[in-house]
């Protein structure tokens, strides 16, 4: 219970296409997290699942179920808005109620789930309560709280933490997450924000201008980016990217000349680089030692942010700039030269379409 | 701002001095007499002195007619100018309150005025009745993704626009015996009929005249309202599965209940006034069938013979009251609204 298959999913308004053919496979139970920037179609995507959103071609299924043609509130799924859409003239508990009295449900079932979704969420003390007199927190409590009394196949989050500060955020993150575990239903969380991206989700399905561009965990996209998109999204402060051409390609070897004229030997796996070739290196600010190593870098120190627990490094090389996250704390002066080693960082390579390079460093 | 542009000024820098310094000279000119006049009057005594054009102008055309009528009301006599009429006391509100039985305007003294009370009362019971829900109507129509929404708002609201007399005229023009709703009529074998001569015709036409004349605004107001309402939550409802008339009973209504409420003292106050397009469409016929209170009280007062302003101030105090009554009902609702908003 709870699978959702989409097959080229296309979706327009009017003569804007907005999806372009989505493709997506949502196992029971998985916490599937939907990022991409602002306008990519991350709401759109999850409103044409919820069913508020008529797709204009492709194939939708849950559990097997074409529900092309399905109302929303037939498909078994339930939804958790930005603005959490709770009805302001109703307490709490009325809130909680009214899908459950739509389906003409016992009386005694509903005020059990009631009691159940509100003793898991902590919202018992506001149940008499109207939307008005919560705080946002307490409120997106109750938005939940509504989508869990259906005992639905699927949540479906459309940015549910946007409206907190962040402290809270962070607290009802974790508190998300729980609660994932403990009802084993399907989430669908839309998000642009990489963290929580990162902490919440079994797969992460990164979107841009309605085009899937990556799916997978989050340590797969972290680790092996298949497009300079996905690498610069996923991680933050996000990774580095130099320009760089190859200078000596040989099977399993090569020399890449950076914009600084300084030279990098890399081993290039299974990948033959093409002599003469563009490509672009990316490293990530948290890989980049200090000193000089078999593979280092010279740079020109622009800037220093202290945060206490690691220090930020904004430095250049040969106009491009590079960015360093150095554990700890360190004292450099603005135009000073550092040695950076490339040594313990993984590198990837991005060819001229940005397309991943599979290289083995 | 560069150097550049302090000696090439744009054209909204060029617009703002040429507003600016004509301001800036009337400022200069009264800045001392003003200073003076404060040093005088102190803070308080400015405030006064700010308020004190508006209070005159209210004082003169409102305050002062509104004592001035409440005077002639314990007058008698069909004199126009106070000094020449004499003092009756409560007599011209013993007159309209002296009935053999209330329920029957016939047995009392002035029986147009209980029959101009029992016009208006019916008059704004059926128009506001059918009216609000007219524009409700409308509004939840227009409401929706409708094609050219803008062209039919505005055609609901055009009326609105016309002039009272005009509106009288036109509708006198349609119902009248060689009118247009005969000649539509005639093709379908109706004999020509004078809609305006008949008793509960007439009585039917001005309620819906007037309907005519300001659904559109009422309907803007109403739209507003349920513009107003959150897309988000209509689209929760149809997660929750809510059928459509539970949404409208459950979501819709009580939403808008602010707006309709507001909606519904105005048209009480609007009716209860009702003149100016039924008086040019009716004049108050067939015989008192359509005779309103406000026409009964210019009439009283100005036209009959011996015309009788005293009781006709009479009339319009007792009218006055019950007007007050609704302003402070919307008053009062006004605020409960504002509080509910606060608290959301
Ligand atoms: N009803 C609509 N009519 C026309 N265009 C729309 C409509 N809804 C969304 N769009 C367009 O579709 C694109 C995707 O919108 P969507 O709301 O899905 O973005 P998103 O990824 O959720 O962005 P955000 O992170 O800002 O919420 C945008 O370019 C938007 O302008
Ligand atoms: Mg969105």
């Amino acid at each position: 219970m709870g699978q959702i298959k989409l097959s080229n999913v296309k979706k327009s308004f009017g003569a804007i296409d907005v999806l372009h053919g989505i493709d997506l496979d949502i196992r029971d139970g998985e916490l599937v997290v939907f990022v991409g920037p602002s306008g990519c179609g991350k709401s759109t995507l999850l409103r044409a699942i919820a069913g508020l959103e008529k797709i204009t071609s492709g194939d939708i299924e849950i559990d097997g179920r074409n529900v092309n043609s399905v109302t929303a509130a037939d498909r078994g799924l339930a939804m958790v808005f930005q603005s959490y859409a709770l009805y302001p003239h109703m307490s709490v508990r009325q809130n909680l109620a009214f899908g459950l009295e739509n389906a003409r449900m016992p009386k005694a079932e509903i005020d059990k789930r009631i009691m159940e979704a509100a003793r898991m969420l902590e919202i018992e003390p506001y149940l008499k309560r109207r939307p008005g007199q919560l705080s946002g927190g307490q409120r997106q409590r109750v938005a939940i709280g509504r989508a869990i009394v259906r005992s639905p196949v699927g949540f479906l989050l459309d940015e549910p933490l946007s409206n907190l500060d962040a402290e809270l955020r962070v607290s009802t993150r974790a508190e998300l997450a729980a609660l994932h575990a403990r009802l084993k239903a399907t989430m669908i969380y839309v998000t642009h924000d990489q963290v929580e991206a990162m902490t919440l989700a079994d797969r992460i399905v990164v979107l841009r201008s309605g085009r899937i561009e990556q799916v997978g965990t989050p340590l797969e996209l972290y680790n092996t980016p298949g497009n300079r998109f996905v690498a610069g999204f996923i991680g933050a402060p996000h990774m580095n990217f130099l320009q760089a051409a190859v200078e000596n390609a040989r099977p399993g070897h090569a020399v890449l000349s950076l914009p600084d004229g300084s030279r990098l030997e890399v081993d290039a796996g299974r990948q033959v680089l093409q002599q003469g070739a563009a490509l672009t290196l990316g490293v990530r600010p948290q890989h980049l030692t200090l000193g000089k190593g078999n593979r280092s870098l010279r740079a020109t120190v622009r800037m220093i942010e202290a945060l206490g627990s690691e220090t930020v490094l904004h430095t250049e090389l040969g106009g491009q700039k590079l960015l360093v996250v150095l554990p700890g704390q360190h004292r450099f002066s603005p135009g000073s030269e550092i040695d950076l080693s490339l040594d313990a960082a993984p590198l990837h390579f991005f060819d001229e379409k940005g397309l991943r390079l599979e290289t083995s460093v | 701002m560069t150097v550049s542009n302090a000696d090439k000024p744009t054209l909204p820098e060029r617009l703002g001095t040429i507003v600016k310094t004509p301001v800036g000279v009337v400022m200069g000119l009264i800045d001392a007499p003003m200073r003076a006049l404060q040093r005088l009057t102190g803070l308080s005594g400015m405030a006064l002195f700010f308020l004190a054009p508006n209070m005159l102008i209210f004082g003169i055309f409102v305050l002062l007619p509104l004592g001035i009528n409440v005077v002639y009301s314990v007058t008698g006599g069909s004199a126009l100018f106070l000094p020449e009429r004499t003092y009756v006391g409560g007599d011209q509100y013993a007159r309209l309150f002296d009935c053999g039985n209330y329920l029957d305007a016939l047995t009392c003294q002035e029986d147009a005025f209980w029959t101009a009370v029992g016009n208006t009362f019916w008059f704004v019971v059926l128009q506001v009745t059918f009216m609000i829900l007219a524009a409700l109507v409308t509004a939840l129509i227009l409401n929706r993704n409708l094609a050219a929404r803008s062209f039919w708002r505005a055609v609901f609201f055009f009326p609105v626009l016309l002039s009272p007399v005009v509106v009288g005229l036109i509708w006198r023009w349609i119902l009248q015996r060689q009118g247009l709703l005969n000649f539509i009529l005639y093709p379908f074998g109706m004999e020509p009929y004078n809609w305006l001569t008949d008793r509960d015709w007439s009585f039917m036409a001005a309620v819906g005249v007037s309907l005519w004349a300001h659904m559109g605004f009422y309907t803007l107001i109403l739209l507003a309202g349920l513009q107003a309402i959150p897309k988000d939550l209509y689209e929760a409802a149809a997660m929750d599965g809510t059928r459509p008339g539970r949404v409208f009973w459950r979501i819709t209504l009580p939403l808008l209940a602010p707006n309709l409420i507001v909606v519904i003292v105005l048209a009480l106050i609007r009716a209860v006034q009702v003149f100016d397009e039924v008086y040019i469409l009716t004049g108050g016929g067939p015989g008192t069938s359509t005779l309103f209170l406000t026409q009964y009280i210019y009439e009283t007062g100005f036209v009959s013979q011996p015309r009788n302003p005293g009781l006709a101030a009479a009339a319009s105090i007792l009218m006055g009251l019950v007007l007050v009554v609704l302003t402070l009902l919307q008053l009062g609702l006004g605020k409960r609204g504002e509080n509910k908003g606060k608290r959301r």
